[in-house]
């Protein structure tokens, strides 16, 4: 799998040093992590994974469920020792002890499964991870950005799957991390959740924030991340801007007309490739559908062709995501 | 200034989220010893006034160090590793010492709220007075509360499931409390079996426990046993440490 080298997204970051200076604040990426292998046995649940990450981006980690995601991630955090490859986080190798006791309060994880004490409460488990990181309280502050502040006394077993979520993100951002990992982060929350996490991801990334995130929910990781990177069955199939991996993968726009007596002919070949079946008409195009289909009406009108029925198709992720990996995301939630 | 707060707050949660709220912990901690007193002593001697309780008191409490290391402390850390507690504090600059230490904290302060209840309980209705010297007393019990702490860490840290932690712990506690001296004298059994049983930790703990709190035996006469004690705590601490995994 090739090194994948990450374009600076935004404007504001320091001129590059020498990537991978030891804790080093001004190292560029983030996170370079170099034909990473995690294996169980015989089975390689990541098999040569290498990109990187730009400070102040989102990276989205898109797969199904399985494809590697989370072993990735936890190979970043020190949770997993990788069987080979490198993973440096600000500069720092999460398989060195002493390098991972000072990666520790510098990141912030939101882990997929709860893992939280059932008869604690929002506060308590809040200004406890305060102690732990050596700073002040801000258990009211945080529930409120989470929106939990309301239930700053609600004790675990009484929240829902989202809430405890919520409640895992207010403990990943409490002490201010330079990168955060997200796994899953909105796994089982409801719309509210979602929007919540989705702001706060974003308002992060523009406050500077290093973010990686996995997901399985195509909108989510086109809605937030800068870069995604598809994975399958251990391995990157395709890394790129979101827009990019449409272009580039997600096939042609499609334009198609039920118009009596309509027929593209001379005028509108120069537009793309057309077919048709029966009376209905299907223009594909790697250009701006929109103006194709205005074309398209133009032209029928000028035919006097009466339109029964219009349609546009523009490729998606979703499309794309289809066409790097041969599968479609396929959960049902 | 820092791990010290981070220590305090993480040993009153201990306290609040397992102890506290949660009925059935604190049920089974404070009344059921005093439960096996009333009916160990009933059922296995002739009357109160026997010497039945002054044997039963001490012999609880070692039972009681025996359960919260192998409980309190081994089975809980498998909890928390199968609901993912330890990992995810294993992500936080948290010293692993603070962690452990806290957790055996909060066990001592239960112990020695169980120990001081059984105390009351077998004065008031036993007339078991404790005849010797407190210091000696405190010392012989950190000792066994340190040993069985580190020994249950080794079920913590071995045992893949809450369950099977579980089943170590009950296959380990039940026996060793009835042939440790706890709660029936062993030696009631054949002479060769006492002395086969002389050799675990539980009886050399719980025997001189009971010598020097309710007998008035001065410690310095149990050297070999706190000896082989302090053995099997450093024993204990070694694999524990060796073996643990945070995930």
């Amino acid at each position: 799998m090739r090194a994948c080298k990450v374009q600076r997204a935004r404007a504001v970051q320091p001129p590059k040093p020498e990537c991978g200076i030891r804790g080093h604040t001004t190292v560029e990426q983030a996170i370079v992590v170099e034909q990473l292998v995690k294996r169980y046995g015989d089975f390689a649940a990541v098999d040569g994974i290498s990109f990187s990450v730009a400070r102040g981006t989102i990276f989205g980690l898109l797969g199904r469920n399985g494809a590697g995601k989370t072993t990735t991630l936890e190979c970043c955090i020190g949770l997993g020792k990788p069987t080979s490859g490198s993973v440096r986080v600000l500069g720092l190798d999460p398989t060195r002890p002493r390098d991972l006791a000072r990666m520790r309060p510098r990141i912030g994880v939101q882990l997929q499964a709860t893992s939280l004490p059932e008869k604690a409460n929002v506060r308590e488990v809040l200004e406890l991870y305060a102690a732990y990181y050596g700073i002040a309280s801000r258990a009211a502050e945080m529930a409120e950005r989470v929106g939990l502040g309301d239930k700053l006394d609600r004790q675990i077993a009484q929240m829902s799957g989202g809430e405890q979520q919520r409640l895992a993100l207010a403990l990943a951002l409490q002490h201010d991390p330079d990168v955060l990992f997200l796994d899953e982060p909105t796994a089982g929350m409801d719309a509210f959740g979602r929007r919540i996490l989705w702001t706060e991801v974003e308002r992060l990334r523009d406050a500077g924030k290093s973010i990686v995130l996995t997901t399985h929910y195509i909108e989510e990781a086109e809605r937030l991340s800068d870069r995604i990177c598809v994975i399958q069955r251990g391995t990157i199939v395709a890394e790129a801007p979101p827009a990019e991996l449409v272009a580039r993968y997600g096939g042609d726009a499609t334009v198609s007309i039920v118009a009596g007596g309509f027929v593209p002919g001379e005028a509108l070949a120069a537009l793309g490739t057309w077919t048709n079946a029966g009376a209905k008409w299907t223009l594909a195009t790697r250009g701006e559908p929109g103006l194709a289909l205005a074309t398209v009406v133009t032209r029928a009108n000028a035919m006097g062709a009466k339109i029964t029925s219009l349609d546009m198709h523009r490729p998606t992720l979703e499309d794309a995501f289809i066409a790097v990996t041969g599968e479609t995301i396929g959960e049902a939630e | 200034m820092m791990l010290l707060r981070m220590f305090l707050m993480q040993t009153k949660m201990n306290f609040v989220w397992y102890f506290r709220r949660d009925g059935e912990m604190m049920f089974w901690t404070l009344a059921m010893p005093v439960f096996f007193l009333v009916l160990f002593s009933f059922a296995f001697s002739t009357g109160p006034n026997s010497g039945s309780a002054k044997f039963l008191v001490p012999g609880i409490i070692g039972a009681q160090v025996l359960s919260s290391g192998f409980w309190g402390v081994g089975v809980m850390l498998a909890t928390f590793r199968e609901k993912h507690l330890l990992r995810r504090v294993y992500l936080t600059p948290m010293p692993p010492w603070v962690f452990f230490g806290s957790l055996v904290l909060y066990r001592m302060v239960l112990l020695a709220a169980q120990a001081v209840i059984l105390v009351a309980a077998g004065a008031l209705l036993f007339h078991v007075r404790i005849t010797g010297n407190p210091l000696e007393i405190l010392a012989i019990l950190l000792l066994g509360t340190a040993t069985f702490i580190s020994l249950g860490t080794i079920i913590g840290a071995l045992a893949r499931t809450t369950e099977s932690a579980n089943n170590i712990a009950s296959i380990l506690t039940v026996p060793l409390a009835f042939l440790s001296d706890a709660y029936v004298p062993i030696d009631r059994f054949p002479h060769a079996v006492s002395s086969a049983l002389r050799l675990l930790p539980s009886t050399q703990f719980i025997d001189t426990f009971r010598d020097v709190s309710t007998y008035g035996a001065p410690l310095a006469h149990y050297g070999a046993w706190i000896g082989l004690l302090v053995l099997w705590a450093i024993a204990g601490t070694l694999i524990s440490a060796r073996t643990f995994r945070w995930v």
